[in-house]
């Protein structure tokens, strides 16, 4: 079944592990974050945020603040009416300028009424950020409190408090109020020829981004021309968004990221942070380093979607699988920030499948992307539900897994195919067939040891990127790319391709990055994206500037040669995909109702693996966060008041050194002759498999079916009473 | 989030009283607001000072910290040293940890007053004469630092313990920096760099596997 290219031959750059270009800087505190910038004159900004989950502003008073010596300016809706585009947009097309401009369910960078705790609705510039914190205390708002909604399902029943005066289930890209759905085959059909039907309901929770720095953003003005100091994976959006919404050419906005501290797909585009502090600067005429604390990092940003998926599943009694149907239900928050799409169904070649996904506004806090923005809550979903289907009909899970994916040949041609090999190498690692107990729950405890797996496809595709690419008379190479590497290593990742498609060493390429003036655009670190498709770039520069070099010799004296390429590659008409499976083993304590993992071994398949001490760590560390979102990671709500009872890691309960697993990972290398030098998505991929693994690794110890993450303790011994 | 004045706690105020928990425990006038209205008051009063000696990576300072300063702003914005970072401000994170007297502290979490007469060392203290102390180096070769922002409080942490430690156990290196957490969840390699940095073997670089 599989369909694999030649193996990968050795290459001199690529495939080596190799320390990154910028480690003495991430060691010795040289390395220079948003926080750690200063300008003379520089001011603080603070802003102001809702403590309530829904509320009309009836008035505002910031005479006092203003009054208080050091403050500098206060903004509110009405001195700063700023549209922010990415906050909110019709069917969350994130990246579309035209459904922005459509877009009605607009989100300001101070909102009337607000729609959640941590609204923001004013903010402050002053000498110092103790000033700034003062000045907050002296502004008066005045709210009519409004009934609030928490819950999806609750959020759609009609006699719910609306969020928007149109209803609770946000538009669609064409601003129409319907559910997203996708189908084929046919269902009826389907379910009509199954032996059995099962049906089931799965939840997931909202888990946080929760990057270690929190959002920050040094504005600057120089005339007409804004320099944002910022957090961001993505400069060339963000320098777009920024632009847009202040009605600025994209020229004259300028965005610098040297360093950031996390990503995981909180700091893309622009942020509400980057148009507030753009907004302080302007009225104050001075640079202004506006600072979220840590609250209000977690309840003004985003964090993933929580999701209610009920399933229906048509079986033959031979395990085939002859329909799915999912309904499913995303908490938004108050604005449309991202998709809301739960993943999922496209594992299965099964014919017949429809899913019908409502996203919902609610008076939570904001939902947007998180690393595989829809897949490890659908993944969970749908892999336990056919986890459990292969239980009830007597099969063992990966067998029922290896017959039911989605397979070449069944509608779909892929570049490359190698989830069959995954799952058979990943069960030989774990060794399955002695781990894995064909009777759940049978160890006799008070521990009760058991073992589960997942599997995934995920995208891989090509698209546009840019690099510039430029060699001296003295041989020294100047590699220009519009990446700010958010923790995975993309500086090194480019410099390592550049000197691999050069012929030169690694020591021979400078790399530079992370501004707007300096740099090509970018796809930005968001999608898995930067080393397939920048990567491609870089390739590309490196070729023209061989070629450059063959036709006019190296250059002399101070002239130089300049590659720079812009290329829109594509897959001629394949599905590229990235491959993996996990096999988790846990002890789960029936007296305390703790669960803990006792080997976890994940199997990739990423195509090339371009940096492999970057790449396992990656994989390493994602697994971990797929563990805390089985286990630990949620944002609860007191459904009483709208108040967010558990922001902050101590609250959500992030894993900590204790926590950490021992991750086992092996790649399955192979170059089916996309991307450069064949690589595939590598940063995504490792979430998406671990809280799907993990709850049927619990499933496996008590035979007692996990439904809802986190699955905490309680849910534990609540299943067992 | 908006608080009310007469709510407010001040950051000297909670950390004294968290600090001496049973003597404020019982002075809860302590913590009436600082200000009981804010209404025609025209300026700020005058912040208390304090000078205090303190010695900073090797060089002895003499500074006047506003009492209200944290350890941390004091590092940050006023001496320069931005190596160490500020992730939650509220001791839950760890990437503000230093070294106090030698012992690590979250200096988010402490009052730059209270390290009069002491000695603070922080991540920029740690390479001597450019070169890369052996956990350093250990961390950047392998892979410790994926994003970087909690690197500056692992090292710290782990100096700590090697100090206290020298040959550690996966178990104890664990224990050791339980109080220092990675989003990126690099901790397989942090340990691993840990363990390399000290001479002891890495045997298994697992924890508790997520048990809660």
């Amino acid at each position: 079944m599989s369909q694999q290219p030649s193996p990968v031959q050795p290459l001199k750059t690529v495939g080596h592990a190799t320390r990154r270009i910028d480690a003495v800087e991430r060691v010795t505190g040289k390395a220079t974050y948003t926080r750690d910038m200063r300008l003379p004159g520089m001011l603080y900004g603070r802003v102001l945020r809702s403590p309530h989950p829904h509320a009309r502003v009836r008035g505002i008073d910031t005479s006092k603040a203003a009054a208080l010596p050091g403050v500098k300016a206060v903004i509110t809706h009405d001195t700063a009416p700023v549209w922010w585009g990415a906050g909110s947009i019709a069917g969350g097309a994130q990246y579309n300028d035209d459904i922005k401009k459509i877009t009605t369910q607009r989100r300001y960078i101070f909102n009337n009424p607000v729609r959640f705790v941590g609204d923001a609705v004013a903010a402050v510039a002053a000498v110092d950020r103790h000033v700034a914190e003062e000045a907050l205390d002296l502004i008066a708002v005045d709210y009519e409190v409004l009934p609030f909604v928490i819950d999806p399902e609750e959020a759609l029943q009609p006699d719910a408090a609306k969020v928007w005066p149109e209803g609770n289930l946000s538009p669609n890209a064409r601003n129409e109020a319907a559910p997203t759905q996708s189908r084929r085959g046919n269902v009826e059909q389907g379910f009509a020829a199954a032996e059995q039907i099962f049906e089931d309901r799965y939840s997931t929770a909202f888990v946080h981004d929760a990057q270690m720095e929190p959002r920050a953003c040094l504005a600057h003005w120089e005339g007409d021309k804004l320099t944002l100091y910022t957090p961001t994976g993505g400069i060339a959006n963000c320098q777009h968004d920024t632009a847009r919404d202040l009605g600025l050419p994209d020229e004259k906005v300028r965005i610098v990221c040297q360093y950031m501290g996390g990503n995981f797909g909180n700091k893309n585009q622009n942020q509400d942070a980057d148009l507030i502090a753009a907004m302080l600067a302007k009225q104050t005429g001075a640079p202004v380093m506006l600072e979220l604390s840590r609250r209000e990092d977690w309840l003004g940003m985003h964090g993933r979607w929580h999701t209610v998926q009920y399933y229906k599943v048509g079986a033959k009694k031979d395990g085939t699988v002859t329909a799915i149907e999912l309904r499913g239900y995303s908490g938004m928050g108050g604005y449309r920030k991202n998709s809301g799409a739960i993943s999922g169904l496209e594992l299965y070649g099964c014919p017949n499948a429809v899913s019908t996904v409502y996203p919902v506004y609610t008076n939570r806090t904001t939902s947007g992307n998180f690393r595989g923005p829809s897949d490890p809550q659908g993944f969970f979903g749908i892999e336990s539900m056919m986890d459990d289907v292969a239980y009830k009909l007597g099969i063992d899970p990966v067998e029922f897994a290896m017959k039911n994916m989605r397979q070449p040949g069944q509608g779909v041609t892929f570049t490359n195919f190698s989830l069959d090999e995954c799952i058979r190498r990943g069960a030989e690692l774990f060794d399955w067939k002695t781990r894995w107990r064909p009777v759940p729950g049978s160890d006799r405890g008070p521990v009760k040891r058991g073992a589960g797996m997942s599997f995934m496809q995920f995208r891989a595709g090509a698209g546009r990127s840019s690099a510039v690419l430029r060699v001296d008379a003295k041989g020294r190479y100047t590699l220009f790319v519009g990446v700010t590497d958010v923790g995975g290593g993309a500086k090194t990742t480019m410099g390592m391709i550049a000197a691999e498609e050069l012929g030169v060493p690694l020591s021979q390429v400078d790399v530079v990055w992370g501004d707007t003036d300096r740099c090509p655009y970018s796809v930005g670190e968001s999608g898995s994206r930067t080393t397939i498709m920048t990567g491609y770039a870089v390739v590309q520069a490196a070729r023209d500037l061989k070629k450059q070099i063959a036709d006019k010799g190296m250059p002399t004296g101070s002239s130089v040669l300049v590659a720079s390429v812009d290329p829109n590659p594509g897959t001629d008409g394949k599905v590229r995909n990235c491959f993996g499976a996990h096999f988790v083993e846990v002890d789960v304590d029936t007296q305390l109702g703790t669960v803990r993992v006792t080997k976890y071994v994940a199997v990739h398949e990423s195509g090339r693996i371009m940096n492999p001490q970057t790449a396992k760590d990656q994989i390493r560390g994602a697994a971990q966060q797929g563990i805390g979102q089985a286990l630990h990671e949620d944002l609860l709500y007191d459904k009483r008041n709208g108040q967010p009872l558990t922001a902050g890691y101590y609250g959500a309960r992030h894993l900590t050194h204790l926590d950490a697993a021992a991750i086992e990972v092996t790649f399955i290398e192979v170059d089916d002759g996309y991307g450069p030098f064949g690589a595939k998505t590598v940063g995504e991929s490792g979430i998406i498999l671990g809280p799907a693994a993990v709850a049927n690794a619990v499933f496996n110890a008590l035979g007692k079916r996990m439904k809802d993450l986190p699955i905490t303790r309680d849910k534990i011994l609540g299943a067992l009473a | 989030m908006a608080r009310k004045p007469k709510d407010k706690i001040s950051r000297r105020r909670f950390l004294e009283g968290t600090g001496v928990a049973i003597a404020t425990a019982t002075a809860t006038p302590a913590f009436a607001a600082p200000f009981d209205s804010a209404q025609g008051r025209q300026a700020a009063p005058p912040q208390a000072r304090t000078r205090i000696r303190l010695t900073i990576n090797g060089v002895a300072q003499r500074i006047e910290v506003e009492d209200r300063w944290t350890l941390v702003e004091l590092l940050r914005d006023h001496v320069g040293l931005t190596g160490t970072k500020i992730g939650c401000d509220r001791g839950e994170c760890g990437a503000c940890t230093v070294l106090l007297d030698g012992r690590p502290v979250y200096s988010c979490s402490q009052l730059a007053v209270w390290a009069d007469g002491r000695t603070v060392q922080t991540v920029e203290g740690l390479a001597r004469d450019g070169r890369l102390s052996p956990l350093q180096q250990a961390f950047v070769d392998h892979n410790a630092a994926q994003c970087g922002f909690c690197t500056s409080g692992q090292l710290m942490a782990a100096t700590a313990l090697l100090a206290r430690t020298p040959r550690p156990t996966p178990p104890q290196v664990r224990t050791g920096m339980a109080g220092n957490l990675c989003r990126c969840s690099n901790y397989n390699a942090i340990v691993e760099a840990v363990l390399a940095a000290s001479g002891s073997a890495p045997q298994t670089t697992a924890g508790n596997g997520g048990a809660q």
